[in-house]
């Protein structure tokens, strides 16, 4: 994610000349033809597009990582070739956009999901499934099953266009493969030995942070810090809207911004002063993985941030906290409910695309039952996006340990309530780093939380009317 | 006769241009990107909605000049430009001055100042920002304490960022400085030095009158490769502050890839990238004018 070297990873190339090699030996490895027979239960024909090529853009992510080895299986099943690109997340971004913008193609299944979606579908960039869904030539929808998704994660990848509005309705963009919603992590050890209690709203939060620095002697809390939107879009972004009871959003119908709210005022100066008076010295510094090293290391005593990060807290080799950690829901708002945020990663399809029925496939291969729950219980793809993956016995023994099963209790509990937190809209990037910086300028005491807010709300509002978004 | 020569001069006529063709292309090569950002910066270009295209003569430079942010990342990448080629060139002057004076293990150590030059900007960078760490691990903070100092908050405070950042690139690019002074002291000529001995002239005096004078075409070709880099500062701070903390660290180059490759506003970021190639240019076109007058006069 961080580095910014043009690392094109043509390692596509080497994978289709491996496969060269691979595809003959496949059907007389067992194991392999057995996992083929497995989709060929499909009623529908596999080969139907044998010979055609796709080129699909990664985003350098863990999904990715479960996803490639997976992926000679989907050529030996086809017979269509895949080439890869993979790229750390800035640069996918901007890539991905500029091959969207000129229809060229070069990129035929992508990396989408709900709120880069926003992007991508006004302009006519992206392809609806459904028709491929419907069609029994290309999907058997008794074997795909579509509603074995957790359901909150196909109404996020749903969408009518419509700005501020419009998730859960019109088609079908993308398809889930993983899915993060935020949770508290905190250091049950610690709050046991130094008898804290595990808070439920933001103000017991802020001295459950205190006591631990004093205690302690660590971190209160970590948090994501950096001048941009990833500061934005987990811990803060959720506590936001449980503070305010998931009624308040940040932009109103007309896409009016609505940082100026009391509310926000005042969890935002709950937030600031929190992380200024117990938080990491260098959290204006601070990303989500040197959070995330900071907590392993032992060194904070709570993390407000993505759930699925248990992987590497209980993994005794990346962490020096495995088996300490508790698991609980973010802290409610004054009803008493946590409304956490909700991310999902994506398949969906370039308008550009020149094999779109060949892209079909790959993604129906990819998010088939048998592909995700491989991707998981062989390849550590967190969090599963499918319930029979998520129940799968396998899955279970890992992620049920975790935390002594409150891992699993807890991202039950959150995903009835956790939804996408943003508002649709296609600037989400330029509003999550506007609303970052003023959340530094309060940090430093530079303006007040009012001031602050009020000098983003102006910001976004501009630019807003600038590009015709607001009515 | 005649008949014969006339393919041949025509061959002949063809002659310049094809020579010059590579020339020729690779300018075009060079001038299509930069005519294509300026035309951009022109216009109202955002990837996300094409339909907003259009000409717009200077409306986006009339928007960079309301941005607030603007004048912070102007005084910025100025006010960084300066101070770090200025440290750079007078740290570059002396590690210079100490390789080329007959000190133990002189081999070792110019092999060694090498190496920063090696790494890639983006690993130097992540390579300090480790080694930065304000809290436990950082083994900055851990030598400080033996003097009694700190822990200092390096990259996580407005107070210290910039510094950071300034210690990050000038380890980076010290050896690049001093190799250019280096080479300028060796090809330094005897006369001088053999007057002033004979003079009597002190080691200061010697350096002040003589060394320094007769190097300063080299000190100013260094400066000037440092003024354009620094200027254009970009991979230390992305992978460090990413502009933060507060827009401590706020610079063109920065602002200009925020507007154009992550809100996907080609129009803005290329005015952005104007600005600070005009700037680049107007540094560059000032200094080689003064390495040329300084050339000429040291000429021996």
């Amino acid at each position: 994610m961080m580095t910014r070297s043009r690392l094109l990873l043509w390692v596509g190339v080497f994978g289709v000349a491996a496969l060269a090699c691979l595809a003959p030996m496949g059907e007389a490895v067992a194991g392999e033809a057995a996992g083929l027979a497995y989709f060929q239960q499909a009623k529908i024909n596999w080969r139907q597009f044998e010979g055609q090529k796709l080129t699909i853009g990664l985003n350098k992510h863990p999904y990715t990582e479960s996803l490639l080895p997976l992926i000679p299986e989907f050529e030996a099943l086809t017979g269509i070739k895949v080439e890869y690109l993979i790229l750390p997340e800035n640069e996918y971004g901007a890539k991905l956009t500029a091959d969207l913008s000129q229809q060229r193609g070069e990129f035929t299944v992508i990396m989408a999901g709900a709120m880069r979606n926003w992007g991508y579908v006004p302009p006519g960039w992206m392809v609806p499934l459904d028709d491929f869904l419907k069609n029994p030539k290309l999907t058997d929808p008794a074997w795909f099953k579509l509603e074995d998704f957790f359901p909150s994660l196909i109404a996020a990848n749903k969408w009518n266009g419509k700005f501020a509005g419009g998730t859960g309705e019109g088609p079908l963009w993308s398809i889930p493969v993983m899915s993060e919603s935020y949770i508290l992590a905190y250091r049950k050890d610690l709050f046991e030995q130094h008898k804290i209690k595990v808070p439920r709203t933001y103000e017991e939060m802020a001295e459950a942070a205190r006591q631990v620095k004093q205690k302690a002697g660590i971190d209160g809390l970590v948090a994501r810090g950096t001048a941009n939107f990833p500061t934005i879009a987990t811990g803060y972004l959720s506590g936001v809207k449980s503070y305010t009871d998931g009624k308040w959003a940040e932009l109103d119908g007309k896409m009016n911004a609505q940082f100026t709210d009391p509310r926000v005022i005042r969890f935002s100066q709950i937030w600031t002063d929190m992380l200024r008076e117990s938080g990491p010295a260098n959290w204006a510094n601070m990303t989500w993985y040197d959070g995330m090293e900071t907590f392993a290391a032992g060194q904070a005593g709570m993390y407000p941030d993505c759930d699925f990060f248990a992987a590497t807290y209980e993994d005794p080799k990346k962490s020096k906290i495995a088996g300490k950690v508790g698991y609980a829901l973010l802290p409610a708002g004054p009803a008493g409910t946590t409304y956490s945020g909700l991310f999902t990663w994506a398949l969906g399809m370039s308008k550009a695309t020149k094999n779109k029925e060949a892209a079909w496939y790959f993604i129906q291969w990819a998010t088939s039952p048998r592909t995700l729950l491989n991707a998981t219980v062989e390849y550590k793809n967190y969090n599963p996006s499918r319930l029979s993956v998520m129940n799968d016995p396998r899955t279970q023994k890992v992620m049920g340990g975790w935390g002594g099963g409150e891992y699993l209790k807890t991202v039950q509990e959150n995903l009835k309530t956790a939804r996408i937190a943003w508002v649709p809209n296609p600037e989400r990037p330029r509003l999550g780093d506007t609303w970052a910086r003023a959340l530094h300028e309060m940090y430093f005491k530079r303006l007040t939380p009012e001031q602050a807010l009020q000098r983003a709300n102006d910001e976004v509002n501009k630019v807003f009317t600038e590009i015709g978004l607001r009515k | 006769m005649g008949t014969q020569r006339a393919p041949a001069r025509r061959r002949e006529a063809w002659l310049p241009y094809l020579l010059l063709a590579p020339g020729l292309l690779l300018l075009v090569g060079m001038l299509y990107p930069f005519f294509l950002g300026a035309y951009y910066s022109l216009t109202s270009y955002f990837l996300q909605y094409p339909h907003l295209f259009r000409f717009v003569w200077f409306d986006n430079y009339g928007k960079l000049l309301q941005d607030p942010l603007f004048g912070i990342s102007l005084r910025f990448t100025i006010g960084y430009a300066t101070v770090a080629v200025a440290l750079q060139v007078i740290l570059g002057l002396g590690v210079a001055l100490l390789l080329n004076s007959r000190i133990a293990g002189r081999g070792v150590l110019r092999a060694t100042m090498l190496m920063p030059l090696m790494m890639p900007p983006v690993i130097t960078a992540l390579m300090w920002k480790i080694m930065m760490a304000a809290t436990g691990s950082g083994i900055l903070n851990y030598l400080l304490s033996w003097i009694g100092v700190g822990p200092v908050n390096w990259l996580g405070s407005v107070d210290f960022a910039a510094l950071s950042i300034l210690i990050i690139d000038t380890w980076g690019n010290l050896p690049f400085v001093s190799l250019i002074l280096l080479g300028g002291l060796q090809s330094l000529p005897y006369e001088p030095y053999e007057a002033a001995l004979v003079d009597g002239a002190s080691r200061w005096n010697v350096f002040r009158y003589i060394t320094l004078p007769l190097l300063k075409p080299f000190i100013v070709l260094a400066a000037t490769f440092r003024v354009m880099d620094a200027l254009r500062i970009f991979d230390v701070i992305y992978a460090t502050t990413v502009g933060g903390p507060a827009d401590a660290t706020m610079n063109l180059h920065m602002r200009a890839f925020w507007q154009a490759f992550q809100w996907y506003s080609m129009g803005m970021g290329m005015a952005y990238a104007m600005v600070l190639l005009l700037l680049v240019f107007i540094a560059s076109y000032v200094l080689m004018g003064y390495w040329k007058r300084a050339a000429e006069h040291t000429t021996v």
